[in-house]
């Protein structure tokens, strides 16, 4: 139905798609596969028309097609269902589905409401979502609000319906439901684009499944001719091998961090150790609660019980300035672009930012900006960012030097416990290996103490030398024998998925 | 010279230059790249049409007048940008100029106070006005829109109620003597304002605590994740704010030699309008010393040049509107040519 022919795309430094062609055939559910920055979201936001690519074409049932934006991918009969579920979250279920149709429910000046719910109403039914049309949208829980939005899009008459990422936020009781429609949708007709990381749920659902990597395609093939090992080769090939980065050393002393019986709005009693120069692996879903425990324990969500020791000692944590200048504990955000980085400022200024009053000279207050200068450069050389100058402006990086200075900076803090959210999402192939190097020497050379926190399973098993499974904001399973003896990825991923299961 | 965040030397292609040979053509690329390139540029502008275009521009007393106009624009931006750069914004700031005045005419007029009693009152009022702003911004997380539009009009019924509308006449020569006089032949103004971007330079670049205001500017939420105390951050800038706003009434005062409760009416225009025009950005974090100069210049050669002109002055915040509003777009394109450039 749909073709791509030799697409290739490029942004700043990063080499998005190169000479990618697909097929997509009606009543099929395509997968698309690849780690991140493999291209899988470049590919699908060709595809529903955000953007042009440099070169290659679309091709439509035959006709070459040309998506100018969104809109037009729209008219084509095109549709997505983004990963972050867009609704107006006072608006009702009904207007929320029929968003972009409003105008076709029209009685005059005044909208046909009878005729715009009744309309709702049918295609909540096709998506099996059992609410009344009136309910706000922002009361609806994750997985109905993915199924408006797939109602939304069924409701455009979507012929192509491409999914992101849609279970990343719903249980497994939800997924199966949605999967059951996806299979409805199929019967149908319908063409399915179906983007995930998890590939059990790829193998039980799709039938034709394309990897990417680095942002070339590696192959489309039947489902029926690839297994799980077969896959995870595709998405990961050669930088397979070296990725075994052997055991961590074993640190005298007792834990540098401990979390007793937390409780706030988020935990309900939740313990966590954290020993010295260790890599403990906090592994789950997004929302399984490890943002927020992070959170938490650099004070910038409130605990209600519990507490929080550093070095054996109560810590008394009420805001990220006592975690990082009382305990030296650093947070690296999984939101670089939100909360991780200044992006309008300077490279210097971003790795700055936390040592600014370490830096003051003999006058109290005043700091030579010289000497932060002498940091910066530091910095830059030793975590190799490749920027013009220190005085860059962050937002004119790479995603990977991006993600290099918001590690920096904690670096140059000082800290010796440090969280990591999340360190190579939307990063290219060279900088996450160079990351992942970063992260284990700071562990293996310096002794730092480190909790890594990623849905990346490659990377988790990887790095991490003690993993704590998060499932619905609680531990659900510890692994603590990966630093005594050395166990294949595939085992121990068999592993997690038996706990997640 | 431009204060923190400076723009890199990023764009690898510049704008359209007169001539690729052409010597001067990287310092041109090197100043359009600067936040306060429009405004000194349209400054520069003006001056030069208004020398060669009236006749008494250039006269002593017009200069005179003209510079110590923008000074006085200088002070009451300062009091803007102390909030815009921490992405906030100061309704109020007419209303803390107004009641600094009342404060300074009541304390010497009826309760016959010495005229530095007097200021230290009105500055004392004007930082604890904006300590009140920032108190509700910072503490319960309220929009400063919302709070510093509320508060204008407290702050304006106390000006109201305590002058009962009446002008204070009875200031005494010594006070005037700051806001009327010279030093070598510059208005004392002028100087004040000098020093005045220099401390705000020096503070913003050199400073923990200047930095820290930039940096809850750039992204408060990094800023807090960072470890700086932003809620801190947002209630100094609003003292700050406050300050800089009774500091511009004291000397607004000691120019007039009244102190008249209508002052500050026309102060929230002046202050956005020299503060973006100079290069602050309405989103935060970045300050531009020098672009106040020239910024409070421009707004006080267009006032001069349509009074030399002889536009009716009933129109004149008509003609002020539009002379913004095409800042405002050069400064539009000059940012989106220079990101464009950058993209290339």
């Amino acid at each position: 139905m749909l073709e791509i022919r030799s697409i290739a795309k490029s942004f700043p430094g990063v080499q998005a798609l190169a000479d990618v062609s697909v097929t997509f055939r009606s009543g099929e559910i395509h997968a698309v596969l690849g780690e991140n920055g493999a291209g899988k979201s470049t590919l699908l936001r060709v595809l529903c028309g955000v953007v042009q690519p440099d070169a290659g074409r679309l091709v439509l049932d035959g006709a070459p097609l040309f998506l100018r934006d969104y809109r037009d991918a729209i008219a084509n009969r095109i549709s997505t269902v983004h990963q972050e579920i867009q609704v107006v979250p006072l608006a009702s279920v009904a207007e929320n589905i029929m968003l972009d149709k409003l105008a076709l429910f029209r009685r005059g000046p005044f909208l046909d409401w009878p005729r715009l719910e009744a309309e709702a109403r049918r295609r909540m039914e096709q998506v099996g979502l059992g609410v009344p049309p009136r309910t706000p949208a922002g009361a609806l829980s994750a997985a109905q609000k993915q199924l408006a939005a797939i109602a939304r899009a069924l409701s455009s008459g979507a012929r192509l319906l491409l999914l992101d990422e849609p279970t990343s936020s719903l249980t497994s009781h939800e997924a199966a439901t949605l999967f059951s429609l996806l299979r409805r949708l199929r019967a149908d007709g319908v063409a399915i684009v179906f983007v995930s990381h998890k590939l059990e749920e790829v193998l039980a659902l799709c039938d034709t499944i394309t990897v990417l990597r680095d942002g070339r395609l590696i192959g489309t093939r039947p489902r029926s001719e690839l297994d799980r090992d077969l896959i995870v080769e595709m998405m990961i090939g050669r930088t397979m091998v070296d990725r075994h980065r052997g055991l961590l050393p074993v640190r005298p002393g007792g834990p540098v961090l401990e979390v007793r019986g937390l409780r706030s709005e988020f935990f309900d009693g939740l313990d966590l150790v954290l020993r010295p120069g260790e890599i403990l692996g906090l592994y789950g879903l997004v929302g399984s609660g490890r943002s927020e425990l992070a959170r938490t324990i650099i004070g910038e969500y409130p605990h209600a019980g519990g507490e929080i020791r550093v070095h054996g000692e109560r810590a008394r944590i009420s805001c990220v300035h006592d975690a990082l200048h009382r305990y030296g504990i650093g947070y690296v955000s999984e939101n670089r672009k939100e909360d991780g980085l200044i992006l309008g400022a300077s490279v210097t200024t971003n790795i700055a930012v936390t040592m600014w009053g370490k830096l003051a000279d003999r006058i109290p207050g005043f700091f030579n900006p010289r000497r932060e200068l002498a940091h910066a450069r530091a910095m830059i050389d030793r975590l190799e960012i490749r920027t013009p100058s220190p005085f860059q402006i962050v937002a004119n990086l790479s995603g990977g030097n991006q993600q290099k200075v918001s590690i920096a900076k904690w670096l140059a803090a000082g800290c010796d416990i440090l969280i990591i959210d999340e360190p190579t999402v939307g990063v290219d192939v060279g900088a996450k290996s160079y990351i992942h190097e970063l992260i284990w020497k700071m562990a293996s050379e310096e002794g730092k103490s480190v909790i890594l926190i990623s849905s990346d399973m490659p990377e988790m098993i990887s790095l991490a030398r003690r993993i704590l499974v998060f499932k619905e904001f609680r531990v659900v399973a510890e692994l603590d024998d990966l630093n005594a003896t050395t166990l294949s990825h595939e085992e121990v991923g068999r592993r997690i998925g038996a706990v997640l299961a | 010279m431009t204060a923190p965040s400076p723009d890199g030397g990023a764009a690898p292609t510049g704008h359209a230059t007169p001539s690729p040979g052409w010597g001067g053509a990287a310092l041109f690329r090197a100043f359009s790249r600067r936040s306060d390139a429009s405004a000194v540029a349209a400054t520069t502008v003006l001056f030069v049409a208004f020398s060669l275009g009236t006749a008494n521009f250039l006269s002593p007393f017009n200069q005179f007048n003209v510079w110590r106009a923008a000074s006085q624009n200088v002070f009451i931006a300062l009091g803007q940008a102390m909030v815009v750069l921490i992405g906030g914004m100061n309704l109020s700031l007419g209303a803390i100029g107004g009641l600094t005045v009342v404060i300074i005419g009541h304390s010497i007029e009826v309760l016959g106070w010495p005229p530095a009693l007097a200021v230290a009152a009105g500055l004392a009022t004007g930082g604890a006005c904006g300590l009140l702003n920032g108190f509700f911004i910072s503490r319960f997380r309220l929009n400063s829109f919302v709070v510093t539009l509320a508060s204008s009009f407290v702050f304006q019924g106390l000006v109201n109620g305590i002058s009962q509308g009446r002008p204070y006449s009875k200031i005494p020569a010594s006070f005037t003597a700051v806001g009327k006089g010279a030093f070598l032949g510059m208005p004392n103004l002028l100087l004040l304002a000098a020093v005045a971007l220099v401390l705000i330079h020096v503070a913003f670049r050199y400073t923990v605590v200047g930095r820290q205001l930039l940096a809850t500017g750039g992204n408060a939420e990094t800023a807090r994740l960072s470890g700086i105390k932003t809620g801190r951050m947002v209630v100094l800038a609003n003292v700050l704010s406050g300050l800089f706003g009774s500091l511009a009434a004291a000397l607004w005062v000691s120019r007039m030699g009244t102190a008249q409760p209508a002052t500050g009416g026309d102060w929230l225009i002046v202050s956005f309008a020299v503060t973006v025009i100079g290069g602050t950005a309405l989103s935060g974090g970045t300050i531009s010393a020098p672009g106040f100069l020239f910024a409070g210049l421009l707004m006080a050669l267009i006032r001069n040049g349509l009074i030399m002109l002889g536009v009716n002055v009933y129109f004149e915040q008509s003609y002020l509107g539009c002379i913004i509003m095409l800042a405002v777009l050069v400064e539009y394109f000059r940012t989106t040519v220079a990101s464009r450039a950058r993209r290339l």
